[in-house]
């Protein structure tokens, strides 16, 4: 991830040749969350200011659920969708669609290309499971089936030197064969590949001549890492998708064209940036839980306006999960280690990704007593199906979100606006028989022990990514998103020791506004081992300047699209080690005008043992430094919107009825604010609770918010 | 503050309860984390072969958050030996190195650190790592001295104990003994100081805990924590059948004994009482081999097998284990060695079988309970490899590799787990990455897969075992193993089968397959390979009472033939469209004996 502030001492900034400034500065930029219950839409007008609303989602058909939304959004500004969508300049896209198609086993029959003497790497994975003492547990199924898996003969070691060779025979009647089963795709990933590709370039075009309409992903091509268990199922995951996503976006851009939209559709990615969505169609891994990477775009956006830190804590609460990534010195965490599901039984990305750490804990998390009479929360959540007890569409087990409803936090008369009536009684009933009645509590203490517990994990979530970064969260800034995020963020700072924590006033579509802020950004990585003591200087440069090469054509297919681009931020980095480590550590590299700077080396070799030192409290600096996997990130910049959104703009709205909420074990009367009658600068005291159509903010005792100049609310968890 | 019968006392200390446990989890989990990403070998950086714990002041394990079963119940023993030997003298700012079996550490090759955690001048608990090292300075290059006839001819360093930082500054002594002794020093001092590193972080992590709760809070919690434990412990064994029952087994010969090893445990569970005892004093004395057990891996692998049949999960802590008493005598092979015998190959092959011989001796209670025995391994493709390596100058190598499958058992619910390792990490570590070793040594791998046909054949069946070939590139190489389940193949339950039996050769570079010792060591030039087959785990049940459909996948994805399919489950396929196969319904019924008159 890049930043303009941070970027452009590393980087070099460049204005593209060619660019002109285009109608996408002066139109509407229209952006898309399609979660699994609700579609976010965020437009952001010719003056830059925002707006939001939600339709329903339908699997089957994403622009319904994009339609609804924009039906609400367009007879506010009272026009039609055709009218909106024509002064639409862009519109960024991110889905669970390609997540769902997974779930749902709607991906194309795939094909697994393994080296001769491999054909269990997606079965095996890394190893390990979560308990060793449960024997109940099923082993999972391998991403492709073994069944759909070929053994190609040919070795490449690691040196990069060939072992046996690639047999053009043999391949021939492999393709063969994959065509008889009716595979759409072919997952081709050999044993170290991403030094060496000559087997999966023979095997490509072999396949080509034998099948031209196969859709296929070559690993050394997709995600060129070592470790071969990473990069099969990264390369495994994406040539599944390519038919689907393909037919996706297909459908997709004919429905928009035929609402009249003329723009760039771009697709949001893991990544956290976007791309055009003829590079998706071609990587569409990175469409993969798009939606999650993007919230802290928003958070970062934020947090800049309002408050000078540059760490940053980002989480979202939602209906099942609490999805929470770090944000350091601007740059927003990323990580090779996110998993469709769990670790151990889901299948790894693989890919460099927005480093979101996500739990079951959410509002529907689902509260139960064990054994030894401890209350629990989750990981088994009723969802948004059922849902929670006081939804009262069937769920019969107390939830976080019922909990929050009986001490008093949620009013059951204004639940998203007023559009879902919770039900007192039902959640009551529900706590007092599973929960209360077995620990001899009163209902309300049952229920403060529920929430309690849940925001424990969602405190361990969120040490597990700032103390495990060596990042102290006392220093971090923590920015809340999502429906239930504003109900603990003031408990949540508190436990951690951060005085101040910011919601922003869009905090229920976080995602949605990310996408609106975010810039179109493509990683480029390569190969190239060499140690500081025998750096190799001609060879390093060639591996950035091929990787500026790459970034290069990135931007000319950009412009070929009719993207319209501004400046673009090129940061280059390496992904470095101690000798005999295996895990590696990313340090930037200062490389401008095809060289390296004049004390690269010692840079690179310095920057590594203080994030050595930062991360696991030693280094050991008499070590030389091995560069493994040199990286290139190009960041595009678009337009922004500004921040502002509905300031204000009800004048004189008069405040709720009072109600009793539960602080510190006992009940107080506690003043309700709508939020939408404050202005910049407007102080609410605790204990209060400020209602947003969206979101509910609980303010204990000796909490405080201030509305900001951007409408977003700053809050003081540790007042006087 | 008193507990009532019905479980928690007061609204605060459940909630305290949750939150501090979590909180001690998460404190283990850095560690771990800590200890992962920083070392230098591949045996703790790729597969994990570790555990992180947390010890009271009294020496009970508090937490041991995703820690081997095999170094589960050894903290309090750890913790124990550095009160006896250092007493009043500890310290902040003190760091212990033991791994001394004598007194309470699994074996030499496992190297625990220990940080006691001050409050205000009050020891109140103890951060302990411990890390299985690449080598440990035995007299030949492995960490498995399976010819070791004591401690003298195995030859490790031993470390009682020993105080290896005062002040956090190292005790420079040690540190040169280490590095004169031990095999790639430089490999050692780096998996020794993530090892510490791991210990200082939870050291600093706890501080942070006793500043926020303040020792009192605290104090109470541990007792509560462990009351809390031993209650879920009391309720899963209240659901087990009551009985008792002795099962036997025997591992393979080993040298110095031809007949191999007998492994006897009696098991009695009384869910009445809620408690659960595992009885070892029946074994035979210790041998003048490497295969003793040390007390801390008798204790863990009895303790293991229990957790490992309960019907769920507990929190791994001395309240848990004061359910499960485990019988153990003096001089005793699986029981507390003498000062002399040699431990070296105590976590592994003896304690496997220990494991599978308890956890299938509760099969004979009842169809719903108990495991088949798991898949023995300890064969070249998990042996220690070592030589010099010409690309890199001719630098002395030395790792144990984690390459073979080994199939978990099957249970009365559930196939075995695929990826198993053995019984004694119980799928809890990782496995080599292919390219991560061809890159870090001069070895090429040919082939891993699983094996078609070597599982344990079962209603629920063992996970099969596989077949690894592998070599040297460019200069000979030590490969050192100890292959269990040629012999004796791990048993099934409850008319459950054993896998194809474990087997270990050598392919030379002019073609000629050669046979080698099960057990030992042999020098490999390039174009050699090593080959090793097997290593499933045991069935659960009757074969031909398996779902049809589960044995018709596992024809189709190649992990059982067609042959084995109708021999062996008594399941008959035939295409079916798409040319997928399917159940041929009516000769299966035949087949099975089902067909209704």
């Amino acid at each position: 991830m890049s930043s303009p502030d941070s970027g452009a001492a590393l980087g070099s900034q460049a204005e593209v040749r060619g660019a002109i400034p285009g109608p996408m500065q002066h139109g509407l930029r229209v952006s898309v969350d399609t979660g699994g219950t609700f579609t976010d839409v965020v437009v952001s007008d010719s003056n830059g200011a925002l707006s939001s609303a939600k339709g329903l989602t339908r699997l089957d058909d994403a622009w319904a659920g994009i339609e609804e939304a924009l039906e609400i959004l367009s007879a506010e500004g009272g026009l039609t969708v055709r009218g909106l969508l024509t002064n639409c300049t862009a519109i960024s896209y991110a889905t669970t669609m390609a997540t769902n198609a997974i779930l749902t086993g709607s991906i194309a029959k795939t094909a697994f290309i393994t080296t001769q003497g491999f054909p269990d790497i997606l079965t095996l994975r890394h190893g390990g499971r979560a308990d060793p003492f449960d024997f109940a547990l099923p082993f999972p199924d391998p991403y492709i089936p073994r069944s759909l898996t070929f053994e190609l003969p040919g070795r490449i070691n690691a040196r990069g030197l060939e072992v046996k060779p690639f047999e053009p025979p043999e391949a021939e009647r492999i393709c063969h064969q994959v065509s008889e089963l009716g595979c759409e795709a072919v997952a081709v990933c050999l044993l170290w590949s991403h030094v060496n590709p000559a087997h999966e370039l023979a095997f490509a075009s072999v396949l080509r001549e034998s099948a031209p309409e196969m859709a296929m992903t070559l690993s050394h091509e997709l995600n060129p890492v070592i470790r071969e268990y990473a990069r099969a199922s990264s390369t495994a995951l994406d040539a599944s998708l390519k038919p689907f996503m393909q037919r996706h976006f297909n459908t997709l851009t004919e429905a928009l064209t035929g609402a009249g939209f003329r723009g760039n559709l771009l697709a949001v990615t893991s990544a956290g940036g976007c791309l055009p969505v003829e590079s998706i169609v071609e990587k569409p891994i990175y469409s993969i839980a798009s939606g999650p990477s993007v919230a802290p775009v928003a958070a970062r956006t934020y947090a800049r306006a309002d408050v000078k830190t540059p760490d940053v804590v980002v989480y979202d609460t939602g209906g099942t999960s609490f999805d929470v990534t770090l944000i350091r010195q601007g740059q927003i965490a990323t990580s090779r280690d996110r998993w469709l599901g769990d670790e151990f039984t889901g299948h790894l990305l693989g890919i460099s990704a927005v480093g979101v750490h996500s739990i079951g804990a959410g509002g529907g998390s689902i509260a139960w007593i064990d054994d030894g009479g401890l209350p629990r929360v989750g990981p088994q959540s009723a969802g948004s199906q059922p849902g929670p007890v006081c939804y009262a569409r069937g769920g019969t087990r107390p939830t976080v979100t019922d909990a929050a409803l009986i001490c008093g936090y949620l009013d059951p008369e204004y639940f998203l606006g007023g559009r879902l009536r919770l039900d007192v009684d039902a959640a009551r009933a529900a706590l007092d028989t599973e929960i209360a009645q077995p620990l001899g509590l009163s209902i309300e203490q049952a229920a403060i022990a529920v929430l309690v517990v849940a925001d424990e994990a969602m405190v361990g979530a969120i040490r597990e990514i700032t103390v495990n970064q060596g990042v102290d969260p006392r220093e971090c800034l923590l920015v809340a998103g999502g429906g239930a995020g504003g109900l603990n963020v003031v408990n949540i700072g508190r436990e951690l020791g951060c005085e101040v924590a910011l919601i922003p006033r869009s905090a229920g579509t976080l995602s949605a506004v990310g996408a609106q802020f975010s810039d179109l950004v493509a990683d480029f990585s390569r190969s190239a081992v060499m140690s500081t003591i025998e750096f190799d200087t001609p060879r390093a440069e060639d591996t950035l300047r091929e990787l500026d090469g790459a970034i290069d054509d990135f931007v000319s297919g950009l412009a070929s699209s009719g993207v319209v681009v501004g400046t673009i931020d090129r940061d280059f980095a390496v992904e470095a080690r101690y000798p005999d480590q295996v895990w590696d550590l990313k340090v930037p590299v200062q490389f401008a005008g095809g060289r390296l700077g004049p004390d690269a080396v010692d840079q690179i070799a310095t920057r590594f043992h203080e994030v050595h030192h930062r991360t696991f409290a030693v280094s050991d600096q008499s070590l030389p430094v091995e560069c493994q996997q040199w990286t290139g990130c190009a960041t595009v910049h678009l337009p922004k919107p500004s921040l502002a959104m509905h300031l204000g703009g009800e004048q004189d709205v008069p405040d709720r009825e009072a109600r009793a909420a539960w602080f510190g074990g006992e009940p107080v009367a506690t003043r309700v604010v709508t939020g939408s009658g404050l202005r910049a600068d407007d102080v609410v005291d605790g204990p209060a609770i400020i209602e947003e159509v969206t979101t509910t903010i609980v303010l204990p005792p000796r909490s405080s918010a201030r509305v900001t100049s951007v409408g977003s609310y700053l809050i003081t968890t540790f007042g006087a | 503050m008193a507990i009532t019968p019905r479980g928690v006392g007061t609204e605060i200390d459940s909630m305290l309860l949750a939150v501090i446990s979590k909180r001690l989890d998460s404190v283990v989990r850095e560690m771990t984390h800590t200890l992962f990403r920083t070392a230098r070998s591949a045996l703790i950086n790729t597969s994990r072969d570790f555990s992180c714990s947390i010890t009271t002041a009294d020496c009970e394990l508090l937490t041991a958050d995703r820690g081997l079963p095999i170094h589960c119940a050894g903290s309090d023993l750890l913790a124990d030996a550095m009160h006896r030997f250092h007493g009043d003298t500890i310290a902040v700012g003190d760091a212990f190195l033991h791994n001394d079996p004598y007194n309470g550490n699994t074996h030499h090759a496992d190297y625990s650190v220990l940080v006691p955690v001050f409050y205000e001048g009050t020891h109140v608990f103890t951060a302990i790592a411990k890390a299985h090292q690449a080598d440990c300075g035995n007299s030949q290059p492995t960490t498995y001295a399976s010819y070791a006839r004591d401690i003298y001819e195995e030859g490790a360093l031993n470390f009682p104990c020993v105080r290896v930082q005062r002040d956090y500054q190292d005790n420079d002594d040690i540190i040169r003994m280490c590095r004169a002794r031990i095999r790639v020093p430089a490999q050692w001092y780096g998996d020794y100081l993530a090892t510490l590193g791991a210990a200082r972080i939870g050291e600093r992590r706890l501080q942070a805990l006793l500043d926020k709760y303040g020792i009192d809070v605290v104090r109470r919690f541990t007792r509560e924590w462990f009351e809390y434990s031993e209650r879920l412990a009391i309720a899963a064994l209240k659901e087990m059948p009551a009985g008792t029952v002795t099962g036997f087994g025997r591992h393979d010969p080993v040298p110095g004994m031809p007949d191999g090893i007998p492994v006897t445990a009696t098991v009695t569970i009384d869910p009445d009482a809620g408690r659960a005892e595992v009885d070892l004093r029946e074994n035979i004395d210790c041998t003048p081999t490497g295969f003793n057990e040390s007390e801390a891996c008798s204790r863990s692998a009895a303790i293991a097998a229990v957790l490992n049949v309960l019907p769920r999960s507990m929190p791994l802590n001395a309240g848990t284990f004061r359910r499960i008493d485990v019988r153990l005598r003096r001089n005793c092979l699986v029981g507390i060695p003498g000062p002399t015998v040699s431990c070296s190959v105590a976590t592994t092959n003896v304690a496997d079988r220990v494991i599978s011989v308890t956890q299938a001796a509760l099969a004979d209670l009842g169809p719903e309970v108990g495991l088949a025995e798991g898949g023995m391994g300890m064969g070249p493709g998990m042996g220690v490899i070592s030589g010099t390596d010409a690309r890199r100058g001719g630098a002395p190598y030395i790792n144990q590799l984690f390459l073979s499958v080994y199939g978990g058992p099957g249970s009365p619910r559930q196939d075995g787990w695929t990826a198993f390792g053995v019984p004694v990490d119980g799928g809890l570590m990782y496995r080599d990455s292919i390219e991560i070793v061809e890159q870090k040594y001069p070895i090429l791998v040919d082939e891993l897969r699983l094996m078609q046909d070597s599982e344990g054949a079962g209603t629920h069946r063992g996970a099969p075992g596989s077949r690894v070939t592998l070599g040297p590139t460019d200069g000979p190489m030590t490969v050192a193993y100890v292959t269990d389940g040629f012999t004796n193949p791990s048993r099934g339950v409850r008319g459950g089968q054993e896998p194809l039996r474990h087997d270990t050769f050598v392919r030379t570079a002019s073609g000629d397959e050669i046979a080698v010792p099960k057990i030992g060591q042999v020098e490999l030039n390039p174009g050699d390979r090593i080959i090793e087959v097997g290593g499933g785990g045991g069935g659960f049940g009757a074969p031909d009472a398996r779902d049809p459909e589960r044995v018709i996948s596992d024809v189709r994805n190649g992990l059982v033939s067609r042959q084995r399919a109708r021999e062996v489950y008594k399941v008959a396929c035939v295409d079916g469209p798409g040319r997928q196969l399917v159940v041929d319904e009516v000769e299966t019924r035949e087949l099975r004996g089902t067909v209704e008159e």
